[in-house]
């Protein structure tokens, strides 16, 4: 029970905030908009999936935003040069994993650390693109649009698998070997290479991992819309993370699970059409995501406290 | 040993690293002279400058913040509050500058205030406390403007700060080399400094010294929080308008610029002369690349990869006494005693 | 005689410019206890990390059954059947205690399901065989670092080990715990397995081992079997020079009352009900198991977890201490048990580790007199003989034995009135801990009032005026100094037999 205090904490906190709405603004109950909201949020959830990884694994990755947008433009060109959704999908998860590939070499290899590491790539991306595609956006082709499908049925799909992604994942944390490795690893690395596992090797697959899992997030985002803008994915690192945090996944490594994850992102994402319906202005939302996440940390802090060091 | 005692413990390593910045900084300027002819002019020192304030004002106070092993990501987001709020006293308070500025500035504190009180009074993370209240100072910015309003038309005298001259240099420039001065002397000649670094290397260490770590933490982020409000003055100034966006991705800049310095973000180690190279070669290789004829993305590129250099020169010995203080846990690797 | 279980052949290793180990030859058979012995910086540590796999050495060989083998990471060191209990244990604290155990036991291939019935349940008959009441499910940061030791021999019982190392595994347990970890040890021997012992403290090396190898200077100096050398033997192979007394006699009248404490006591950390009083030029030990509350009392008067019941005066006065701070302006000096984390700050010199205590007394207005600082810590280097490179030279740079002194002359710069040390010879070689004795004389002499926590009886036994018996959170007895061993353990366990340890 104490064991899964957070995940259970932030699953009620969300289910009140369901409720209240429920009495409050029944409106926001209508499947369609429901629908599309968790559409939207479909490519966060991977990336935050992804994210809580390496969160686990005691390591920040604050570039997934630039790799979110270089993988973009680069699947958006891909499908502009004709190219089926079927190479697409392989294509972009293996340009995300390259990106990945490349913290990961910094990080695991020169054992830099990886908050600044990620934040030279997260500039050296972002600039590079701006560099080559001077803020260009990339017109798609138009029956990439939800796969020639309809809204309703593309949504779904879209929906379907960024669920199935968490659900692996979230399995592979709990029962693989690999996945108790990350925890390990998060828990204290040196312990672990004592241990005989391989913290280097751990972590750099973390980092290839979110790149893939980043790359996969673009393919989400890109069937949504007739067009690629090459800025997407600004702030998607600090969203992801505070996703994460709220979860209740550890920022200390070696704690945490997706099913908080997966709760802490519907709550924040709840925050904005909340806000809608409650008639109050959209633009408190980012104030009160802050709180939130300032509430998460706080119960944590609490709660450390009264368990003791 | 030597004449003058060190500073820190690894002062040899960071010393060399700076010489290194320095070198940089000076090839970045006598390339950029001789491909822009109108690069070396005062104009144009005087433009970097007072394009460097702001950034550079938010990097000097990150200094002592990461030295003590903590982060504050909210200081962009806390500018762009400031800058808001001293553009509502102004217009809708009918608040004087001096009396606005006034204002924004203890705001300014008692934000940094609330950072301090929940990483020290709570001992929570840095890290997501500055990334809660990054995200609280932008929202409460956006909820006060209503996401469009924008501040303009201050009066002349106020734009002055930030656009006309004071004694021949840009008037910020005075305010930027008194802070820079103050936060030198209060992090190398001062036990706030010493604290600082030594609760940087080991918090738990700096306790059990008698050490009031509390207090000297809060401090740090406290004085964060009111020179932030003080860039966001100065940025309203020079753009002559205060909107909620002002400062975005600031604190990144400003992380940038000082690691680049050779500030270790394992805290311990670090300078603030570093922090300035890491300044004057950022804001150089920014404005140097218009002059070269490059796209000015190139800066961001550059400043990537200069920072990932910079680390994995710098990186190596810390590592080692990373290991070292992980090893704490294990039995140390002996070293043999000398004979008895 | 069968080839050997482990034979070391010549092995040298150098970190940078520092020769560790320098030819050593090494023998374990099966069921045998052979204990390594030698000063800090010896290269015990060292010789223990290449047989895990830790380190790599630089020449030399090792042979398994007489089979040699090529390199040894910690991988294959554990496929072998080698494990180690660390003096502080190496485990997971975030993770699980069946998890923690898991790790070591199942191979590492990443594909593999985790089966998490068979996981608590081999972790719970693991538990039972050593007789540990500890929860499966348990997380490790929760547990007392005994129980954390018994977590690690778990481990290594669950994975068959053949080859047992062991690091100063009774650092931290007391003598109850202690004889529990000496049964298991004999048990492990009688089947086969063979144990490196590593200790300071030479009664267990004498009770348990079967046979000592000496290192000194990173080479060893001789292997003997227990029953053919006496103390004063292998103190003279370590030091290469006899020791003629160990404890320095008493020589001082104790004064007026320092320290008092009333009824003292902090609930969160189970300490309560603690009536004492220190006076000048007195050593009060305070003796009793791991988890009695000695540390959690020296929190309490340092202020690092102030008293939330009780009173502590000074000289009479009512001091109110709420934290480190505080406790230093009281004339109150700490030094902590774990030096390397809290007595030092390894990565800064060693002058700037001096002042630390005393910043407004001599930084007035908060300003850095260099000067000033290098002049004192000359001073207190020369003092204390602390062997370093000088004032600039960082923390990490000193020996154990080294870096104990500067955390000693932190407290002294500030003249402390009372000076807690806790463990203060913990891990310190023999000659350190000859001078830090005469040096705690000496400052009783002086007239300042010492509170020696420590777990050596001898050592309380041969220091003290008066032995202060802790248990169960609270100061049960106090004996007078140069009492016998018997009765201090019998008021550290409580009259009668004890059933199990009491937290």
């Amino acid at each position: 029970m104490s064991r899964h205090f957070r995940e259970i904490s932030v699953v009620a906190a969300l289910a009140l905030v369901l409720i209240g709405l429920a009495f409050a603004a029944p409106g926001f109950f209508q499947p369609q908009p429901l629908l599309s909201l968790v559409t939207r949020e479909a490519p966060t959830l991977v990336v935050a999936s992804g994210m809580a990884l390496v969160i686990i694994c005691r390591q920040i990755d604050i570039s997934v935003g630039s790799q979110f947008a270089v993988c973009g433009v680069l699947t958006g060109l891909l499908a502009s040069l004709g190219w089926p959704v079927a190479t697409l999908v392989p294509a972009a998860i293996a340009a995300g994993a390259v990106l990945g590939a490349v913290n990961g070499t910094l990080v695991a290899g020169l054992q830099l650390p990886s908050i600044v590491v990620t934040l030279a790539t997260m500039v050296t991306w972002r600039e590079a693109l701006r560099w080559w595609r001077q803020g260009e956006f990339v017109d798609l082709p138009v029956k990439l649009q939800w796969l020639g499908l309809s809204q309703r049925t593309g949504q779904w799909l879209l929906v379907a698998t960024a669920l199935m992604v968490l659900v692996v994942l979230a399995l592979g944390l709990r029962h693989l070997a690999a996945g108790r490795h990350c925890y390990a690893v998060g828990a204290d690395a040196e312990a672990a290479r004592l241990a005989g596992l391989r913290p280097r090797r751990v972590t750099f697959l973390a980092f290839v991992l979110v790149g893939a899992l980043t790359g996969l997030a673009t393919i989400l985002n890109v069937l949504q819309s007739p067009q690629v803008d090459p800025k997407s994915g600004t702030g998607l690192e600090l969203k992801t993370i505070a996703a994460v945090v709220v979860g209740g996944v550890s920022i200390a490594g070696g704690r945490g699970s997706l099913w908080g994850v997966f709760a802490g992102l519907l709550l924040l994402a709840c925050v904005s059409p909340a806000l809608t319906h409650l008639r109050v202005e959209a633009y408190w939302e980012k104030a009160i995501q802050g709180l939130i996440i300032l509430l998460a940390v706080l119960a944590d802090g609490v709660r450390m406290r009264k368990t003791g060091p | 040993m030597s004449q003058t005692p060190s500073q820190s413990g690894s002062s040899k390593g960071a010393l060399r690293h700076e010489w290194v910045l320095l070198m940089v900084v000076a090839l970045e300027w006598l390339y950029f002279n001789s491909v822009g002819p109108r690069f070396g002019t005062l104009e144009n020192s005087f433009d970097i400058l007072r394009h460097s304030v702001e950034i550079g004002l938010l990097a000097l106070v990150m200094t002592p913040i990461i030295i003590s092993g903590g982060i504050d990501l909210s200081l962009g987001s806390l500018l762009g509050l400031c800058a808001v709020v001293f553009g509502k006293l102004w217009r809708d308070g009918g608040f004087s500058p001096a009396a606005a500025a006034t204002c924004t500035l203890a705001l300014g504190a008692v934000a940094g205030g609330l950072n301090a009180s929940l990483i020290t009074w709570l001992r929570l993370p840095p890290l997501i406390v500055t990334l809660g209240t990054y995200s609280l100072f932008r929202g409460l910015a956006e909820a006060i403007t209503h996401g469009a309003d924008t501040f303009t038309n201050f009066p002349d005298a106020f734009l002055a700060l930030g656009q006309e001259r004071f004694l021949g240099v840009p008037t910020q420039a005075h305010l930027f080399i008194l802070v820079a001065g103050v936060m030198w002397l209060l992090l190398h000649r001062t036990t706030l400094g010493r604290t600082v670094r030594a609760i940087g290397f080991s918090p738990e260490g700096a306790r059990h010294a008698g050490l009031p770590v509390g207090r000297r933490l809060a401090s740090v982020y406290v004085l964060a929080g009111l020179i932030a409000a003080l860039a966001a003055i100065i940025y309203t100034a020079r753009l002559g308008q205060a909107r909620a966006d002002a400062g975005t991705g600031y604190e990144l800049f400003a992380i940038t610029a000082v690691v680049l310095g050779g500030t270790s973000i394992f805290g311990g180690i670090g300078t603030l002369h570093g922090t300035l190279l890491g300044i004057a070669a950022i804001a150089i290789l920014n404005n140097g690349l218009v002059h070269a004829r490059l796209p000015r993305e190139a800066a961001g590129v550059l400043t990537g990869a200069l920072l990932l250099l910079a680390l994995s020169g710098t990186v190596i010995p810390q590592l080692w006494n990373a290991r070292r203080a992980r090893r704490r846990r294990h039995p140390a690797p002996a070293s043999p005693s000398s004979p008895p | 005689m069968s080839a050997p279980l482990l034979q070391l052949r010549q092995l040298t290793k150098s970190f940078g410019g520092a020769r560790a180990l320098r030819g050593v030859d090494f023998e374990l058979h099966a069921g045998e206890v052979h204990a390594l012995l030698g000063e800090n910086g010896a290269g015990k540590s060292t010789l223990i990390k290449i047989v895990t796999g830790a380190h790599q050495p630089d020449s030399g060989s090792i042979a398994l059954d007489g089979h040699r083998v090529g390199t040894l990471d910690p991988a294959t060191a554990h496929a072998l059947g080698i494990a180690c209990i660390y003096q502080q244990p190496a485990l997971f604290p975030a993770l699980s205690v069946m998890e923690n155990i898991a790790l070591r036991l199942e191979p590492v291939s990443p594909g593999r399901r985790v089966d998490w019935r068979q996981r608590r349940d081999r972790a719970a008959a693991l538990l039972q065989r050593l007789g540990a009441n500890i929860q499966p499910d348990a997380t490790v940061s929760t547990l007392s670092m005994p129980a954390q030791q018994l977590v690690e021999i778990a481990c290594a019982l669950g994975a068959g080990a053949r080859i047992l190392l062991m690091d100063e595994p009774t650092a931290s347990l007391t003598q109850s715990e202690q004889l529990r970890l000496f049964a298991v040890i004999r048990e492990l021997r009688r089947n086969g397995v063979g144990i490196i012992y590593i200790s300071h403290r030479l009664e267990e090396i004498f009770s348990l081992a079967d046979r000592v190898t000496v290192l000194r200077d990173g080479q060893s100096v001789g292997t003997h079997a227990t029953s053919a050398i006496d103390e004063p033997a292998l103190i003279r192979l370590m030091v290469g020079r006899e020791l003629t007394q160990i404890y320095p006699p008493a020589g001082s009248v104790p004064g007026r009352v320092i320290l008092a404490a009333r009824e003292l006591g902090h609930a969160a950390s189970g300490v309560h009900h603690v009536s004492f009083e220190v006076r000048a030029g007195e050593v009060l030990g305070l003796a009793g198991m791991v988890g009695a509350g000695r540390t959690e009392l020296a929190r309490i008067l340092f202020g690092l977890t102030p008293a939330d019941a009780g009173e502590i005066l000074l000289e009479g006065k009512r001091a109110a201490i709420r934290s480190p701070r505080e406790a230093v302006a009281e004339g109150i000096g700490y030094v902590p048990e774990d030096r390397r984390r809290h007595g030092v700050i390894l990565e800064m010199p060693v002058a700037e580790n001096m002042t630390m205590a005393i910043h407004p007394r001599i930084f007035p207005g908060g300003w850095l007199r260099f000067g000033r600082e290098r002049a004192l810590a000359l001073d207190y280097i020369r003092a204390l003989d602390v062997k370093c490179a000088g004032p600039e030279a960082v923390g990490s740079s000193l020996s154990g034995g080294n870096q104990q002194k500067v955390s000693l002359a932190r407290w002294l710069v500030t003249k402390p009135r009372v000076l807690i040390l806790d463990e203060p010879t913990q891990g310190v070689d023999v000659a350190a801990k000859g001078e830090i004795h005469r040096l705690v004389r000496r400052l009783t002499q002086e007239g300042m009032a010492v509170v020696l926590i420590s777990s050596d009886l001898t050592e309380v036994i041969g220091m003290c005026d008066r032995i202060g018996v802790m248990r169960g959170g609270t100061l049960v007895s106090i004996l007078p100094g140069r009492t016998d061993a018997h009765a201090v353990m019998a008021a550290a366990l409580g009259q009668g037999p004890m059933a199990g340890g009491s937290a």
